[in-house]
């Protein structure tokens, strides 16, 4: 099967489907130069928690599950990403380490940018900016989602579930 | 102007001699003159809900004195605080951005001062200006990894001594306090407030508070409370 995937922007047919992906001609241009497309096999550690973020990774295909640990090695799966969705973004944007680690669930196509370029992407492409404005809301309205099922579970078997 | 809480308004963003210091309000003029234009300077009295969660949308909230208290809640009542948001935070950015619901439930614990800014205003705002748009992002990911703390504190932490322990040292580490032997910080909140920050019963911290005391961890001195054993806190916070 010929894959939708591209490595130009500007040839992937998925891309009005996905919010951050979707943006004008002159902002898919400048995203197109700095942006460095690379596969990845399953199982391959992305980043870990407490790295420091260096660059962001945008989905193309396949699935990034995100985990949280402790010291102990006891870990939470956080969420899962799939195609269209940012990794590191936070993280980048706040200029500081990452809160999770992130693996990948299926061979990946990652689309990496640093986060030097994309500061300077974003401040030059006010619509880029609004999607990933979008994006961060939606990212945390899941994040608050899982702070209620682990923090208000009745139980420690109820809380139990979620953790691995 | 002074208002019925006691409080100095400050009624103009363009001479608020604390904008530099907060990040969302630290604007280029234009974005500024374009936020006064839209924006509701509001008093607050002490307990006074800003947002519940579930409801709808309406608009944004800039804290600009006070402390709000963000919770969310179980169908059985349970609460569990996330945040005491401080001046120069923005409330409700998320559910006003993305239209969906408020995630949470914002209550002043303190007289606030808050600018209000409905929800079709902000949006165009943030079409018009970049800089703020790029401070919204950067604000959103402050929260976003706030919630990813939480989730770790609540989902990872083995006993509630822990999650106290941690609290406390975070808490003291805000306040500029980490350096020092013995750090002290205010309480400002109730045992009831702590264990829901924490996800235990009010019974719990009140215990593990008098555990602290008498192993001479802690020491309190009116709502001011001493860490005078550091390390002793610290092996309690990692020993999950």
């Amino acid at each position: 099967m010929e894959s939708r995937i591209h490595d130009s922007c500007f040839e992937c047919t998925l891309r009005p489907d996905r919010l951050f992906c979707d943006l004008p001609a002159d902002a898919l241009e400048a995203f197109n130069l700095i942006k460095c497309k690379a596969q990845q096999p399953r199982g391959t550690v992305l980043f870990r928690q407490g790295q420091p973020a260096h660059a962001i990774q945008v989905v193309c295909d396949g699935r990034v599950r995100l985990s949280l640990g402790s010291e102990s090695g006891k870990r939470v799966v956080f969420r899962t990403v799939g195609p269209g969705e940012i990794l590191g973004l936070s993280a980048v944007l706040a200029g500081g380490n990452h809160e999770v680690s992130a693996e990948t669930v299926d061979a990946c196509s990652l689309a990496t940018v640093k986060r030097k370029d994309l500061l300077r992407f974003l401040r030059q492409h006010r619509e880029a900016c609004l999607q990933v404005v979008n994006l961060l809301s939606q990212d945390l309205h899941v994040a608050y989602d899982r702070v209620r099922s682990i923090g208000l579970g009745r139980t420690r078997r109820s809380r139990a579930v979620h953790i691995h | 102007m002074l208002s019925p809480y006691g409080m100095d308004i400050i009624e103009s963003c363009l001479t608020c001699k604390m904008r530099t210091d907060r990040i969302f309000c630290d604007l280029p003029t234009s974005a500024l003159q374009s936020f006064e234009g839209i924006k509701y300077a509001t008093a607050y009295p002490k307990g006074a809900v800003l947002f519940v969660e579930g409801q709808a949308p309406r608009g944004i909230f800039v804290l600009c004195k006070g402390r709000v208290k963000l919770s969310i809640c179980a169908t059985d009542g349970k609460t569990l605080i996330l945040k005491i948001a401080e001046p120069g935070e923005v409330l409700g950015l998320s559910a006003t951005v993305s239209g969906k619901a408020y995630e949470l439930t914002a209550e002043t614990i303190d007289p606030c001062q808050v600018n209000f800014v409905k929800r079709e205003d902000f949006l165009r705002f943030l079409k018009d200006h970049a800089d703020a748009c790029f401070k919204v992002a950067e604000q959103l990911s402050e929260k976003y990894n706030n919630a990813c703390h939480e989730v770790r504190s609540l989902g990872l932490s083995h006993s509630a001594a822990e999650k106290l322990a941690r609290l406390l040292l975070e808490w003291s580490s805000k306040n500029g306090e980490a350096a020092k032997q013995e750090p002290r910080l205010k309480l400002a909140l109730t045992h009831e407030e702590i264990a829901q920050m924490i996800g235990t019963s009010r019974e719990t911290v009140t215990r593990l508070f008098a555990d602290l005391k008498k192993r001479q961890i802690v020491q309190a001195k009116g709502s001011t409370l001493v860490i005078r054993n550091k390390n002793a806190l610290r092996v309690i916070a990692s020993s999950n």
